[in-house]
C-alpha cells in the first residue's frame, strides 16, 4: 500500500501544484522506453507482427501519438472533477490521437503504400478527421496540466508564438492547407514522395501538423479578440478551402489517364480493381469527405457564435416596455 | 542527439536534393530514375541451391537487379526473367557485371533446391535468393514492395501476388533505376541494356559512393 502510493507520486500520476516540487516524469519516460523497445521488436520480427503494431516503426509518429494522450490522460486525472472536460471531449480528443496513430504506424500504412484510394484515405485520415476531432476537443487546458513543466515553457516561447500568429490567418492557413494537399498530389512528387522513406515521412507529418494547426484555428470556441482572427474570417475559409479541393478530386476522378504509376510499379493489393479505377475512387474520397469536413466545420463555427452570443448577454434582445407598467421579456418564448 | 538514424536522415536529405544537383551533365534515362529517394541495397538472404549466406556485400562492384517473384508464377516471373536474360545476352560481354537477384516471396513453398533449379533455366547471371519470412519482410518494407501470400481454401487455391518492377542498382550499391515491368509483350530491351550499360561503365563518383551507405 504504502510502495503503491510512493510509486504513484513518483510517476507524476498525482495532483502537482505550484508549491510542490515537481517529481521526475517517470510516466513520459517509461513510454520513451517502450518505444525504444517496439522499435527494436519492429526491426526484428517484422513478418509477424500483430496488426495494431508499428509496420516501419518511427519514433517520432510513436512518441508523438502517444505522449500527447499520456499527458491529456494525466491532465484528466489531475484537474479537479468541476473543471474536466465533458465525456464527449475527452473521447473526441482520443478518437483523434487513435485515428492519427492507426494512420501513421499500423498494418493500414502497407494497405495505404499500394493503393491509391486507400492512401486518399490515409491522408483524409490524417490531415481532415484526426486533427479535426483534437481540435474540437479543445484540449490545452487538460494538456498543459498534464505535460512536463520544461515543455510548456519551450510551446509558450516566442519563435512558437509568432510561427502560430502568422500560420493561424485565414489567407494563410487556409492557402497551406489546400497548397499541400495539392503538392502532393502533383504525380511526380507523389511518386517521390511514394518512394523515398524520407519523403514519405515529410509528407505524412506535414498534412498531420498542417491538419492540427487549420482545425485549431477553425474550431477555435473563442471571438475574436483572444483568438487570432474573427468568427466571420473563419467561416470564410472554411467555406473556401472546399472548392480547390472539389476542383482536384473531379480533376482525378474524371481523367482519363492513369497519372499515378508508383502504384503499377511497386504492386497493387487488389491487382483486379485496374489503375484507372483505382485512381476514380481515390478521387472521389478527395472530392466529397473533404466538402463534408467542411460544412460540419462550418455548422460547427455558426454554433460557436451561438455560443459566444449566448454568454455575453442573449443576442441584444432587449426587454420591450408596454403602457401599463408590463414587462415583455423575450425570454418567455426563447426560454433563454 | 546526434545518432546513427538522424545523421543518415541528414545525409539522405542532402542527398535528395542531389539529383537536382548534377542533372546538367546527364542524358536522360530510358527507365526511371529513382537515384537519391530509394535506400541502398542491404538483404541477407540465402543463395539457392546451396544455401550460402548471401548479402549485399556479395554483390558489390557488380551491377544488381533486384526482382521479386516466386517459381509457381504462370506467368509474370518467366516472362520478365526470360525478357531479362535477353537483355544479359544483348549486353554481350559486359553482362559479366551484372547480377539479376531473384528474391522469392514464397519461401514455404520454394526450397533452395527447387529454386536453383529454376533460376538455371535462365541463365548463369540469374541468383536465386530465399529468405526467412522476417528477412524478405525487412526487405519488402525496405523497398515498398507488395506481395501476399495465400494459404488454399475459402473455394479459392494457393494464391500469390507480387510487384513486377525491377529495381537497379549500381556497383557501389546506390539505387539507381525502377525498370517498370518487363513482362509485357513488347519491352524496352535495347533501352534496358543501354541503361545497364551505362551504369556499368559509370566512374562511381564520390556521391554515389556517399549515397551507397544511406
Amino acid at each position: 500500500m504504502r510502495v503503491g502510493r510512493a510509486l504513484f507520486a513518483v510517476s507524476g500520476f498525482g495532483a502537482s501544484g505550484p508549491g510542490r516540487r515537481r517529481p521526475w516524469d517517470v510516466a513520459s519516460w517509461l513510454l520513451v522506453a517502450g518505444g525504444l523497445l517496439v522499435w527494436w521488436l519492429c526491426a526484428r520480427f517484422p513478418a509477424e507482427l500483430p496488426p495494431f503494431a508499428p509496420w516501419e516503426f518511427s519514433l517520432v509518429e510513436f512518441l508523438g501519438t502517444l505522449l500527447p494522450a499520456l499527458w491529456y490522460v494525466r491532465g484528466l486525472l489531475r484537474a479537479p472533477a468541476a473543471e474536466r472536460p465533458g465525456r464527449a471531449r475527452q473521447v473526441a480528443f482520443l478518437g483523434g490521437v487513435g485515428i492519427i496513430y492507426a494512420v501513421l504506424q499500423t498494418h493500414f500504412v502497407y494497405l495505404a503504400q499500394h493503393m491509391f484510394f486507400l492512401n486518399r484515405l490515409q491522408h483524409l485520415a490524417m490531415h481532415h478527421l484526426g486533427p479535426f476531432l483534437v481540435a474540437l476537443s479543445w484540449p490545452a487546458e487538460t494538456m498543459l496540466l498534464g505535460m512536463p513543466g520544461g515543455l510548456r515553457r519551450h510551446l509558450e516561447a516566442a519563435p512558437v508564438r509568432i510561427f502560430l500568429r502568422v500560420v493561424q490567418t485565414p489567407l494563410v492557413g487556409g492557402v497551406l492547407f489546400v497548397g499541400l494537399i495539392a503538392l502532393w498530389l502533383q504525380p511526380t512528387i507523389h511518386f517521390h514522395a511514394m518512394i523515398s522513406p524520407l519523403l514519405y515521412d515529410v509528407m505524412n507529418w506535414s498534412m498531420v501538423l498542417d491538419g492540427l494547426l487549420f482545425w485549431f484555428f477553425a474550431l477555435d470556441p473563442r471571438p475574436s479578440l483572444p483568438a487570432p482572427s474573427s468568427f466571420v474570417a473563419r467561416l470564410a475559409t472554411v467555406l473556401l478551402v472546399m472548392f480547390p479541393q472539389i476542383l482536384m478530386g473531379a480533376r482525378i476522378t474524371f481523367g482519363t489517364h492513369p497519372l499515378y504509376s508508383y502504384y503499377d510499379l511497386c504492386g497493387r493489393l487488389f491487382p483486379q480493381i485496374s489503375a484507372l479505377h483505382d485512381q476514380h475512387l481515390g478521387g472521389l474520397i478527395v472530392w466529397i469527405p473533404s466538402s463534408m469536413m467542411s460544412s460540419v466545420a462550418l455548422m460547427l463555427i455558426m454554433n460557436n457564435i451561438r455560443l459566444h452570443e449566448d454568454r455575453s448577454g442573449g443576442g441584444g434582445q432587449r426587454d420591450i416596455l408596454a403602457p401599463g407598467g408590463t414587462v415583455i421579456s423575450s425570454s418567455s418564448w426563447t426560454g433563454r | 542527439m546526434p545518432d546513427a538514424l538522424s545523421r543518415r536522415r541528414l545525409l539522405a536529405t542532402t542527398l535528395a536534393a542531389a539529383p537536382l544537383a548534377d542533372c546538367g551533365n546527364s542524358r536522360p534515362w530510358h527507365d526511371i530514375d529513382v537515384s537519391g529517394a530509394l535506400p541502398a541495397l542491404d538483404l541477407t538472404m540465402r543463395r539457392a541451391p546451396g544455401g550460402a549466406v548471401f548479402t549485399q556485400a556479395d554483390v558489390r562492384g557488380k551491377v544488381a537487379l533486384l526482382y521479386f517473384g516466386y517459381t509457381y508464377c504462370p506467368d509474370v516471373c518467366p516472362l520478365t526473367l526470360q525478357h531479362l536474360a535477353m537483355v544479359l545476352a544483348r549486353m554481350g560481354p559486359v553482362s559479366a557485371d551484372v547480377r539479376v537477384l531473384f528474391v522469392t516471396v514464397d519461401p514455404n513453398r520454394d526450397t533452395l533446391a527447387e529454386l536453383g533449379r529454376y533460376v538455371a533455366l535462365f541463365g548463369p547471371g540469374i541468383i536465386g535468393l530465399r529468405g526467412t519470412p522476417d528477412g524478405l519482410g525487412r526487405l519488402a518494407r525496405r523497398y515498398r514492395v507488395a506481395y501476399s501470400v495465400t494459404p488454399p481454401g475459402g473455394g479459392h487455391g494457393y494464391e500469390v501476388t507480387h510487384s513486377s518492377a525491377i529495381y537497379a542498382f549500381d556497383r557501389t550499391g546506390a539505387a539507381r533505376l525502377l525498370i517498370p515491368s518487363m513482362a509485357s509483350s513488347a519491352p524496352d530491351i535495347a533501352g534496358v541494356a543501354a541503361d545497364l550499360g551505362r551504369l556499368v561503365h559509370e566512374r562511381p563518383s564520390l556521391l554515389r559512393r556517399v549515397e551507397a551507405l544511406v
